[in-house]
């Protein structure tokens, strides 16, 4: 027994000895051996280029609409929109106020949300480039990739341009980011250049119309944009090739303005109250929660409240007591404010103006008054007042209007329904007529492509136009589309004088690279000229 | 080898031959007290000729020549010595002896005599424990071991203590030392009534816990349970305790006419909202031990049930705990096989720390109820209670406290089972199983009138509940092999050898529903298919995890050796290997020697009784903090509308395949000096974290976007020192005051970062997102409070004016240029203290006896974010409540971080008072009786304005997670990661401190 117990113990001990089984089966996340195509890339495709591009277009989401990224530092750094310091609300360590006043520095979180968020997009893309695409889908990719180097080439200007994973490269200038833009773009439509009379027949994209897909417009309305701004970009002016490029879009494409008789039930209607209208029509109706299908949308960001979160305009936006107006699913942060200024511009009767703005006395669910308890001025009554006291530190809490362009519906919840669009047709009649405009010297020239939007927008039409008129058009009809900041630049106006700010530094088209990735580089980024 | 032992025996041949010509053989019995003594030592001193006794308490020493002196002992117990005169029979009765038990200290695999210990190592017995109402064993040791760091700050019975043994340890590993149970290690402490613990011994150093290996990085706790004693009658014991809690300290905030003076918003009412989130609490504990033993088993059974009552309204806990420790010896005592179970229960309600939260910036002239409001409010749909609608994060306490709950079920179940087996006198295997299982059902409710996460506010969607199960299987297997022999009169040692496989398993288990029928008073946690979400898509959030397999094994080795009894050597070498790295980098070495001297033996000198001197060098290791860190992992994404339905996968984690093991060295030089009266103990180390893992910055262009990931990042060095002294000032057999002090203070210094220099520890909304307040330098110490500095003044707007620290004419507080060389920031205080001190009184005379202990802590600062956040009297704020501290000032109406908001946090603490009264009663039935008055947390000397002065030693970011513990909110769970490199910065989460004052109740039958 003794003996036969001794040996069993030894025996024990000699088979533990040589378990050393250390492989690590990861159970809850999903890696290369999962049976997970490597490339992200699912099997299908599909005709609409669905699943296979889904990884990388719906990095798209991030920061495009939202308080952060992308939208953040091209909005709040243009004389239409502030964030308002409410006392302790929302002063943030002085980033909005950095932002506004053009004050910011290379360690700005919603300036590094820019940088991380294209290089997602770009990876996801580049990932994706490594699988077995059709050509379709490859032409996608690359132009979506090219619309992500677009953004940092807009706002760093000299990056690095990575177009495979992992694989480094040094960072190149803003003239060479621009003509990888510019070449990736033009490879994706089948042609060595943009003319006035080109061929898009070699194109492996198509002319079907798919709003969150990337097709020739799409593809035409990015260039458009890079050749509009390309003196910006590169010092050599480009206004031809974007009046084509914009034409050939206005010339070709099935979209249509959105105007009268273009509309959407109004999901914002509250049953009780009855000056809610019914639908919303024209210009309203483009940006609608329901605007999924919207003749105008050549290429827009998919969102949903479900599954495809990140415009959260609501939150952003709106006063906590808004919430109790279209019973919203949470209480809203009460960030973002229109300038008086901006707002006063508008035209009385501007459609556009009813349907970017919330302002004056609010109403809750059953259309009684809204009242906040906790009111800092005299009126209990939540009032949006274009009016605004002061930038900081102690704005007035229901001080300035509210943007509302991307409308609300009744029980939102924080993430909102309404499709984000980076290509529309009024965009792109603005491109148009700027571009011919500054290609012929001669603003009038544009007098058509504004007119058209003026008169969709209830306005009569313009005699004449000059290079400032014709900024405050685009201005009104772009606002919350993340291009005042763009536009400012190729005015020359960013370095203006408006409410609450007066710096004049050029240096600040361009932000700052991010510290954190400058050092964590080893020495292959290096920061741009003026930080 | 095999030839010295081939000597020895017949050295002994040589003895045994040689006696028998005088020599007798004597037989007797040794015993104690209570009854035989199995194992006692017989030995004829001056030879090697001995023998033990055996179960029965029985000897027989054979070759014993007249004149000859016996030595008996036993571990524990006084020596004897008799010098045989003719007798046959010597019978012995020995001593307990206090001192001596000590003299025996458990070390990993083994236990080695108190004299052979070369490393830093401190043992705590029961009688020295901290007394009073203790719920969370490590508080046993608060202020007891130097070096050793134990933070509860406020007093919230259901969190632990941190726990930190030397300060910093690792970065990116687990830094709560290892807690091994009856030489289990990776036990839960929670599954350890403090009413069962025996004894708490911690190894400091290095060399002293690299036997552990990983897990012994950030110190060891060696925790022995009280056990039964062979051919013991058995024997019940009662401990029982009735205790009081409450609020000892808050933050001062305005009455409602303060609030008022001050241009507050009037809502007509007066209301003490601290009073109305809390409660005094009543909590009442009872222990009964069993403990005996037969000829063969020795055993002890106890049952501890515990009902506690935190000062937060509807918080506290119930616990039942039941351990079982059984030892067997079988085949002529060959065989010792030790069985211990233990089973715990605990149904906790955690209450909701936001109430205290909201109680101090909660309007003080709001109303509790709605149907006070001083205006028309619609009370019902807040079950019946005021809400200041739309104010940015303001919820009424007084509705969080009473209409929702917070409660948890934990079972941790512990088996463990050793055995030994003496193969032969020189050498025993030992065999180790032992498994752990805990389970925790988490939930939470918060009724469809619940404003505060219920959205009582929504015309559509109210009520939530949130459910979390988790479950932690911790498996253990562990063999070694130990072998003594001595070589020749002066050397002795001790060999060991062995292996250990551990494993772990984690799952969980979250989902989140609400949306329930309003109007129907009913805790719809219990009824969840009333939840209107179900019916809407995306309106549940669940979330499920599963890692298994995380795995530890490894081999080690020990030499211990002792020099003319004298001179001692400990080196260790263990191999071990991690399943959290990629397969290159899975095995990591640590070895680990210490030497010391009992130098008294060569100087002795007059009145000392021990003059000891030793140095160790050890290397432990440290894992990542998950697992998977070496690969790429995706984020699923599920085809949506517009998309042909399948799923695709983003990257979502920057892998590093790279990432090997965190070393840290250590060297430690000790110095131990005793004589009567005065005992002391000096310990100096230095340590060396290399390599350390750490979430850094990456180039984000490489990584698709992904910014950060684990790397092995840098280097942090800790130079530090601990003294202990003890007196006894008085020691007589009616009166003993014995006096001791605990000194301990370390600076640790961040020598490499070649991330580059960062600021971290964001304040947080309202307002003060992107304000980081803690500044990480290379080359400088850690946990640096970096920020602008208040000049004293303000201007016409209220906003505090800062000083032009460099005083270039330009005054630059930007946050985001708060790392630029012109910057007007400054160091403003250090989050960790300077010294830490611990003061200990034990008197007694006759019957009485008197315990205080006094605790500090010096040179650390707190960041009050209480006031930086609601002290400025910020016009927009004027619906919340200000804090009215002796800093609060009228004419400052910008809320903005600055010097302002650092308050030095010294403090002196009378921890511990306790009066105990001991009746000997020795009736049939009841031996004696002892009860006792305790009071904790008595007060507090400290200029600190805030809620407790307490160091924080690590943060968990600004949210509603206080120390860690598992918090839901809005669909995430949230572990809160703690960072060590940002101390000091004292969250809006705390618990408020509590005074509790308890009776005692001991009898032993």
């Amino acid at each position: 027994m003794k003996r036969l117990f001794k040996i069993t113990f030894l025996s024990t001990l000699l088979i533990a000895f040589s378990c050393t089984d250390l492989e690590d089966e990861l159970e809850d996340s999903f890696t290369e051996d999962k049976q997970f195509s490597n490339d992200g890339v699912s099997a299908g495709g599909g005709d609409s280029g669905g699943g296979a591009l889904l990884a990388p277009f719906s990095r798209l989401r991030a920061g495009s609409a939202g308080n952060t990224g992308f939208f953040a530092v091209n909005s709040v750094t243009a004389d239409d929109m502030a964030v308002t310091q409410k006392g302790g609300d929302w002063f943030d360590g002085g980033i909005w106020i950095q932002l506004h006043r053009h004050t910011y520095g290379s360690t700005h979180d919603r300036i590094n949300e820019l940088w991380n968020d294209s290089y997602a997009g770009i990876g996801e893309c580049n990932t994706s480039l490594q699988s077995s695409l059709t050509p379709n889908q490859t032409a996608q990719v690359r132009a979506l990739r090219a619309y992500f180097y677009w953004r940092l080439l807009d706002g760093f200007g000299r990056v690095k341009i990575i177009t495979s994973p992992g694989a480094d490269a040094p960072q190149s200038e803003r003239e060479e980011v621009f003509e990888f833009v510019e070449s990736e773009l033009l490879d994706a439509l089948g042609i060595p250049a943009v003319t006035a009379s080109m061929d898009l027949s070699g194109s492996a994209l198509t002319t079907d119309i798919s709003n969150y897909r990337i097709n020739q417009y799409a593809a035409l309305g990015i260039l458009a944009k890079l050749y509009l701004n390309a003196e910006v970009y590169t010092g050599t002016p480009r206004w031809e090739e974007a009046q084509w490029a914009a034409e050939y879009i206005l010339d070709n494409s099935p979209y249509q303005l959105c105007g009268e008789g273009c509309s959407v039930p109004n999901l914002a209607k509250r049953p009780g109250v009855d000056s809610d209208p019914e639908t919303l029509e024209g210009y309203a109706a483009v940006f609608a929660p329901n605007n999924e299908n919207n003749p105008e949308i050549i290429w827009a960001i998919e969102y949903d409240e479900t599954g495809a979160g990140g415009m959260n305009f609501n939150m952003m936006t709106l006063h906590g007591p808004s919430q109790l107006t279209w019973g919203l699913d949470e209480q809203p942060w009460n960030g973002f404010v229109v300038l008086e200024e901006f707002y006063n511009s508008f035209e009385e009767d501007d459609l556009r103006r009813e349907a970017n703005f919330l302002e004056g006395p609010q109403t809750d669910f059953n259309g009684n008054p809204l009242l906040d308890y906790a009111a800092d001025d005299d009126d209990l009554v939540i009032n949006y007042k274009p009016a605004i006291n002061e930038l900081e530190p102690n704005a007035i809490r229901d001080g300035g209007v509210r943007m509302k362009k991307f409308s609300f519906a009744l029980f939102q919840r924080s993430n909102m329904n309404n499709d984000y669009p980076i290509v529309r047709l009024g965009d792109v009649h603005l491109m148009r007529g700027e571009a011919l405009a500054r290609a012929q010297g001669d603003w009038n020239l544009a007098l058509p492509d504004v007119n058209a939007l003026r008169d969709r927008a209830g306005l009569g039409p313009l005699t004449s136009l000059d290079a400032d008129t014709f900024l405050a058009e685009r201005g009104k009809e772009m606002f919350q589309e993340s291009s005042r900041r763009i536009d400012l630049i190729r005015f020359g106006k960013y370095e203006d004088t408006w409410w609450e700010k007066t710096d004049a530094d050029p240096a600040k088209r361009l932000f700052p690279i991010p510290q954190a990735q400058i050092d964590a580089s080893d020495g292959t980024l290096t920061q741009n000229p003026g930080y | 080898m095999k030839i010295t032992l081939l000597k020895n025996l017949l050295m002994l041949g040589a003895f045994l031959c040689l006696g028998l010509a005088q020599a007798q053989e004597i037989s007797g019995t040794v015993s104690d007290a209570s009854g035989p003594l199995p194992g006692a030592s017989v030995v004829v001193k001056g030879t090697t000729n001995g023998t033990q006794t055996d179960f029965d308490g029985n000897y027989t020493i054979s070759g014993v020549e007249d004149g000859a002196v016996l030595a008996f002992s036993y571990i524990g117990y006084k020596g004897q010595e008799i010098t045989v005169a003719g007798q046959s029979t010597i019978d012995v009765v020995l001593e307990e002896d206090a001192q001596a038990l000590e003299e025996v200290v458990i070390v990993g695999y083994g236990s080695q005599q108190k004299k052979e210990i070369t490393t830093a190592v401190t043992s705590v017995s029961s009688e020295d424990f901290n007394q009073g109402t203790v719920n969370d064993p490590t508080q046993l040791l608060q202020g007891k071991v130097a070096g050793l760091t134990i933070v509860n700050k406020g007093g919230d019975p259901n969190t632990n203590g941190t726990v930190r043994l030397r300060g910093i340890s690792t970065i990116g590993g687990n830094q709560e030392p290892l807690v091994v149970i009856d030489g289990v290690l990776g036990g839960s402490l929670n599954n350890v009534d403090p009413n069962d613990i025996e004894n708490i011994t911690v190894l400091k150093d290095g060399s002293a816990a690299a036997i552990y290996g990983t897990r012994g990085s950030a110190g060891v706790i060696l925790v022995t349970t009280k056990s039964g004693k062979v051919g013991q009658p058995l024997q019940l014991t009662y401990n029982g305790q009735f205790a009081t809690s409450s609020i000892a300290n808050q933050i001062d905030i305005m009455n409602a006419q303060e609030f008022l003076a001050t241009g507050g918003n009037d809502l007509g009412s007066d209301t003490d909202w601290v009073d109305e989130v809390t409660q005094t609490g009543y909590s009442h504990v009872h222990n009964i031990a069993a403990v005996g033993g037969t000829d063969d088993v020795a055993y002890r059974v106890s049952g501890n049930f515990r009902k506690l009552d935190g000062i937060l309204y509807n918080s506290g806990f119930k616990q039942l705990n039941a351990r079982t420790n059984l030892t067997a010896r079988l085949f002529d005592d060959k065989l010792k096989v030790d069985f211990n179970s233990a089973l715990t229960r605990r149904d906790s309600k955690y209450g909701f720390n936001e109430a205290l939260r909201y109680a101090i910036t909660y309007n003080p002239t709001a109303p509790v109820y709605g149907k006070d409001a001083p205006f028309p409010f619609a009370s019902s749909q807040y079950g019946g209670f005021f809400e200041t609608l739309g104010l940015f994060d303001s919820f009424n306490p007084a509705s969080i406290a009473r209409q929702s709950q917070n409660d948890a079920t934990t079972n941790t179940i512990n088996y463990s089972m050793n055995f030994n087996y003496r193969l032969t006198d020189n050498l025993a295997a030992n065999v180790n199983f032992a498994t752990q299982n805990i389970k925790k059902n988490r939930s939470q409710y918060y009724p469809t009138t619940a404003l505060y996460l219920g959205n009582a506010v929504s015309p559509t969607t109210r009520g939530l509940a949130n459910f979390l199960t988790e479950e932690t299987r911790f498996d253990l297997f562990e063999g070694y092999a130990t072998y003594n022999n001595t070589i020749g009169e002066d050397i002795s040692f001790t060999v060991t050898g062995g292996y250990s496989f551990q494993e772990t398993d984690y799952n969980n288990v979250f989902f989140q529903l609400g949306d329930f029928p309003p109007g129907v008073s009913f805790d719809f946690r219990n009824s969840i298919e009333s939840s209107q979400d179900l019916s809407e898509a995306g309106r549940i959030t669940a979330n499920s995890d599963r890692r298994d397999g995380d795995r530890i094994v490894a081999f080690f080795g020990r030499l211990n050796a002792t020099f003319d009894d004298a001179i001692y050597l400990n080196a260790s070498l263990r191999r071990e290997g991690s399943s959290r790295f990629g397969s290159e980098n899975q095995w990591g070495l640590f070895p680990a020697v210490a030497v010391g001297a009992d130098l008294n033996k060569y100087l002795e000198l007059d009145n000392v009784n021990l003059l000891k001197a030793r140095i160790g060098y050890g290397v432990t290791g440290a894992i990542p903090p998950e697992v998977g860190l070496f690969a790429t992992t995706y984020a699923l994404n599920p085809g949506t509308s517009g998309s042909d339905g399948s799923s695709t996968g983003q990257g979502n984690r920057a892998p590093n395949p790279d990432l090997k093991w965190e070393e840290k060295a250590e060297l430690n030089f000790g110095v131990e000096f005793a004589t009567d009266r005065l005992s002391a103990t000096l310990d100096l180390y230095t340590r060396n974290i290399d390599d350390f893992i750490s979430l850094v910055n990456v180039d984000a262009a490489l990584f698709g976007g992904i910014d950060t990931r684990y790397e092995n990042a840098g280097q942090l060095k800790t130079n530090g020192l601990e003294f202990t002294v003890n007196y006894d000032v008085a020691k007589k057999e009616n009166f003993s005051y014995n006096t001791g002090l605990i000194f301990s203070t370390y600076k640790t210094t961040l020598e490499k970062n070649p991330q580059g220099d960062q600021v971290i520890a964001n304040l947080g909304s309202p307002g003060q997102n992107n304000t980081s307040v803690i500044l990480v330098r290379e080359g400088e110490e850690v946990g640096q409070i970096w920020g602008p500095v208040f000049t004293g003044e303000v201007d016409a707007n209220g906003t505090p004016i800062l000083e032009d620290v460099n005083g270039d004419g330009e005054v630059i507080t930007d946050q985001g240029k708060a790392l630029d060389d012109d910057v007007d920031f400054e160091v403003l205080g250090k989050g960790l203290p300077d010294f830490e001190l611990g003061w200990t009184n034990q008197v007694t005379f006759g019957n009485w006896d008197v315990n205080a202990f006094f605790r500090g802590a010096f040179g650390h600062s707190l960041v009050n974010t209480f006031r930086a956040f609601y002290e400025p009297i910020i016009g927009s704020q004027s619906s919340y409540n200000f804090m009215n501290t002796k800093y609060a000032r009228s004419d400052i109406k910008t809320a903005q971080f600055s010097s302002y908001y650092v308050e030095k946090a010294d403090f002196l603490r009378l921890d511990n008072l306790s009066v105990g009264y001991n009746w000997n009663i020795d009736s049939d039935h009841i031996k004696d009786i002892r009860i006792s008055l305790s009071g904790q947390n008595l007060f507090t000397i400290t200029g600190y304005s805030g809620t407790d002065p307490e160091p924080v030693l690590q943060d968990f970011g600004d949210n509603n997670s206080a120390n860690g513990e598992i918090v839901v909110t809005d669909g995430a769970v949230n572990t809160g990661t703690a960072n060590p490199l940002a101390p000091g910065i004292d969250r809006r989460n705390s618990y408020f401190t509590q005074t509790t004052f308890t009776l005692g109740l001991n009898i032993n039958f």
